[in-house]
């Protein structure tokens, strides 16, 4: 057991570094530099050319790698020009915002899932299941965004039951009761509509996974044995198929990024994809770096916990 | 010189484990096998299931990698790395299962013609030509040329095997249990047209076989392997008449008889000869189960015997 | 009971195998009615398109014309005009033909890649494949839209081809998965290793010998592919980050409406173009879906 997560820990840290490395590349080729942003542009190019050797701007690519990398460590994502201000500091409210949007996201993901997996692969071929299946058919199909769209559409403006922006209304106490419910009210929206478009992967992999196990010869065994039909689906076949659902949470972070992006957009809502969005657009280049390399990690770091997770539950998977 | 002689062979496969998959032991699928054939005979290697005489056979082919040891065929030794001979055209193989072994997506054409594509520049027609020969060679009618694998029977895909492994016209062919995935009223119609192609063409065989009834059919020599090891070898004469190991024994002593008069006796020596091999197991064999070295007993028969007490 | 029934299904099917390859593709879309719609809708679709674009300029179509701004639908504009007094119409066609083009573009450079790579990860096996595989774990776990977008963003001479490279980079890895996982099984099989015996080389083996094994699966995957890469494609034109200013897409349509007055208040701008992603990507995905089950004989309906 602890031998697969060290090994499967062995491969994460390469990992991280090459993302490192690739996003250093990344932004190595963005046209400008720190300072471009900086400097006024009347200062005498002979005085720029100093301050750049003073930042290390002009030695060679790795030793700004280990610079960059030594300040991404501790916590120095370097300076935002458009915002003059540190990027951590810009970052850390979005990140909050993003962070909640996420788990409102996974939690109504489950939420879906479950109830509509187990009906479905319980009664397959009922008219319930194929309801079930008929909606993932369809969700599969339909891309987040002009899903995301038509909500933002009905529900926010023609029937106007959720806010069209932001992520919270303006003017209220940080803290209050009313803060929290006005927060809740911003993310509900763009959160339902994401996990009602991802969740159809889960639906599918339950479904599919308690027919297959309904089928297995110990399942077969338990209800020759006399056990009844509920007993037979909560303590063998259920507890077969959800466990590893509860582990994709982890896989379902990469799936996340890629979906704040188009829905923090499209529903104004201040978060890490929003940000990401407006600092390529303004060519805020330090801003973009910190973004991926913080989502880059928080995906890597998602798959290494729903691996480990996984090999607690399913044994089959350590011996690869 | 022997036509084929294989010395003290050896193949292990490696176990992986630990922290880093490093080698952390091996599997002794065979453990020093040694055995010649003579040109035009039939030699069968007998075992049961992972007792090592597929991987002997694979290994004289070169689809196993050979750990240790020496294959000499008409005194050239085989499975060198980088050799600009490959005398691999001279040995076929045949395969145990009719059904994977050919290409579900190829026609019979591309299947037969496959080696000769590979060794012999013919046209198109030259090509369709000598698949045609192939084919009633083996008893297939040529219309079957067209035809794609899943529209024969179980034999039918066999005698395709078998006219893909004599196209280039080989010296050596190693059967790979080639009869035992087919019915059994289907078998000896293929072991017997096996026999006939021998006479034909003057191929050698390698028999691989776990059925004993089977090898005093074909061969005239055979070898007895159990876990990687020979544990006797010897003339048809040999084995049958007067086995020596007590594994031997246990094997000759279970082929049926068709005669029912014969039953009672039957079974009583059968017993008497389980009841031998159970008390001296542990004679025969050292303490890990394998077999000691082989001390001839005549001039042709081999026998792993007891080497303590 | 339920199982019962799953069980009699399937002796059917086994019993229905040997007829293989295409003609069992053809008759499993032919009986899951959605799927034959879907078919003829696609070809229907496809025809129109790209017939219809023959005709059109596309130049004349994204030139802005300041006299008929927001123009709804009528009898000048078919769908109307956008905020340039371009035809939305004009702008529909040439853009699903665009979507169309580079999803199938898309689809087939990542086809080719990923399929070569793991057929190679998979048939020599080992320490290769073990390599092989690190680096598509990698690539897996890259924030995949985000990279796409700086790229998009920092390349220059930014064109249509550089798009369709770019988005190629970070697509092949699914494909080269799958391929690999079957190439490992197939290569196992007796056929390869009598290939091996018979001397043929072993990139004639991979080639001539396993590839046509995996035809089914490849099909399959790259029509679904193919869906996917669609809907990328105009979520990416969408945020603005797809196809340059001057080559209309679906996309392109839809980002209109991120301007509330449009999404509120000028339908026809942008719901046309949201049916027609939605429509092509229903579709291709049905058909692939059917390919599906019809290459898998448990799933098979008849």
């Amino acid at each position: 057991m602890w031998k697969f997560i060290v090994r499967r820990l062995f491969i994460t840290l390469p990992q991280v570094i090459l993302l490192s490395v690739l996003i250093f590349l990344m932004a190595q080729m963005m046209p400008g530099d720190a300072l471009s942003g900086l400097i006024d542009p009347n200062i005498d190019p002979a005085a720029i050319e100093q301050q750049r050797e003073n930042l290390g701007l002009n030695n060679p690519w790795y030793v700004q790698y280990t610079d960059w990398i030594t300040g991404a460590l501790q916590g120095d994502l370097g300076q935002s020009f458009r915002y003059k201000m540190p990027v951590t500091e810009l970052v850390e409210q979005r990140l909050i915002n993003t962070f909640w949007l996420s788990v409102a996201t996974l939690l109504i993901t489950y939420i879906i899932a479950i109830p509509l997996g187990i009906t479905s692969g319980r009664y397959n071929d009922s008219w319930a299941d194929q309801m079930i299946t008929g909606y993932t058919y369809i969700g599969f199909a339909t891309p987040l965004f002009i899903f995301a769209l038509v909500m933002l559409w009905v529900f926010g403006y023609q029937l106007g039951w959720f806010p069209t922006g932001g992520s919270v209304a303006p003017g209220l106490e940080p803290g209050s009761f009313d803060y929290v419910l006005s927060k809740l009210q911003h993310l509900l929206l763009p959160a339902i509509s994401m996990a009602l478009i991802t969740t159809v992967n889960t639906v599918q992999y339950l479904r599919s996974e308690i027919i297959d196990t309904k089928q297995k010869d110990f399942i077969i065994t338990a209800r020759a044995k006399g056990a009844s039909e509920s007993r037979v689906y909560n303590r063998h076949i259920l507890r077969n198929s959800l466990l590893p659902i509860a582990a994709f949470f982890g896989f379902e972070i990469t799936g996340l990024i890629g979906g704040t992006v188009f829905v923090e957009n499209i529903f104004g809502y201040p978060g890490m994809g929003d940000l990401f969005i407006q600092s390529i657009l303004l060519r805020d280049y330090s801003v973009v770096t910190a973004v991926v390399l913080l989502f880059g990690i928080a995906s890597i770091l998602g798959a290494l916990i729903s691996d480990i997770i996984l090999s607690l539950v399913d044994p089959r998977i350590r011996i690869k | 010189m022997a036509f084929l002689k294989v010395e003290d062979l050896k193949v292990h496969f490696p176990i992986k484990g630990g922290l880093f998959n490093r080698t952390i032991g091996a599997i002794k699928a065979v453990d020093g096998v040694s055995f010649e054939i003579e040109q035009g005979k039939t030699y069968g290697l007998v075992g049961e299931s992972g007792s090592g005489k597929t991987t002997t056979g694979r290994a004289i082919v070169g689809l196993n990698e050979i750990t240790e040891g020496k294959i000499t065929y008409e005194g050239e030794e085989l499975n060198i790395k980088g050799k600009a001979i490959d005398p691999r055209r001279d040995i076929q193989m045949i395969f145990q299962d009719p059904y994977s072994s050919l290409n579900p997506k190829k026609r019979v054409l591309d299947i037969v013609a496959e080696p000769l594509r590979n060794y012999e520049k013919l046209s198109r027609k030259e090509e369709r030509q000598r698949v045609h020969e192939l084919l009633e060679q083996v008893g297939l009618s040529p219309e079957s040329i067209l035809k794609y694998p899943h529209e024969f029977s179980g034999g039918q895909r066999q005698r395709i095997g078998v006219a893909r492994a004599i196209a280039l016209k080989p010296k050596l062919i190693i059967a790979d249990e080639p009869v035992s995935a087919l019915d059994v009223s289907v078998q000896a119609q293929v072991l017997n047209f096996m026999q006939d192609i021998q006479k034909e063409l003057n191929l050698t065989y390698l028999f691989i076989s776990h059925d004993l009834g089977i090898v005093k059919h074909m061969c005239d020599e055979i070898g007895i392997m159990y876990k990687g090891r020979y544990v006797e070898s010897g003339t048809k004469q040999d084995i049958f008449n007067s086995p020596q190991h007590i594994y031997t024994k246990r094997l000759v002593a279970a082929i049926p008889d068709i005669d029912p008069k014969k039953r009672e006796e039957k079974k009583q020596f059968r017993q008497e000869v389980q009841t031998e091999y159970e008390q001296s197991y542990n004679d025969y064999f050292d303490n890990e189960g394998l077999a000691y070295g082989l001390q001839s007993v005549s001039d042709t028969h081999l026998v792993a015997l007891p080497e303590k007490g | 009971m339920e199982s019962k029934e799953i069980k009699l299904d399937d002796t059917q099917h086994v019993a229905t195998k040997s007829p293989s390859g295409f003609s069992i593709i053809w008759r499993e879309i032919v009986r899951d009615k959605i799927a034959l719609v879907s078919l003829i809708l696609l070809v229907l679709i496809t025809s129109f398109v790209y017939g219809i674009s023959l005709f059109l300029n596309q130049d004349e179509i994204v030139t802005v014309d300041l006299f008929a701004i927001h123009e709804p639908p009528g009898e000048d504009f078919l769908l109307g005009t956008d905020y340039g007094g371009r035809d939305i119409f004009g702008q529909l066609i040439i853009g699903t033909r665009n979507s169309l083009s580079i999803g199938i573009l898309v689809t087939l450079m990542t086809g080719v890649i990923g399929v070569l790579y793991g057929l190679v990860s998979g048939y020599f096996g080992g320490t290769i494949d073990n390599i092989m595989m690190r680096i598509v774990d990698f690539f897996l776990i890259l924030p995949f839209l985000m990279i796409v977008i700086v790229f998009v963003a920092i390349v220059p001479k930014y064109s249509v081809l550089s798009f369709s490279l770019i988005m190629t980079a970070f697509l092949w890895m699914g494909i080269a998965r799958l391929i690999r996982s079957k190439a490992l099984q197939e290569k196992e099989l007796d056929y390869a290793q009598a290939s091996k015996t018979l001397g043929s080389s072993n990139l004639k083996i991979m080639l001539t010998q396993v590839l046509p094994n995996l035809s089914s699966l490849i099909i399959v995957t790259m029509t679904l592919n193919l869906a996917a890469n669609i809907g990328l494609e105009s979520g990416l034109s969408f945020l603005g980050f797809g196809f340059p200013e001057s080559t209309p897409s679906l996309g392109t349509l839809l980002s209109y409406a991120r301007n509330p007055q449009t999404l509120e208040y000028r339908w026809w701008i942008w719901v046309p173009a949201a049916v027609l992603i939605l429509v092509l990507m229903l579709s291709v995905n049905n058909v692939g879906q059917a390919l599906k089950r019809a290459t898998d004989a448990r799933q098979r309906r008849g």
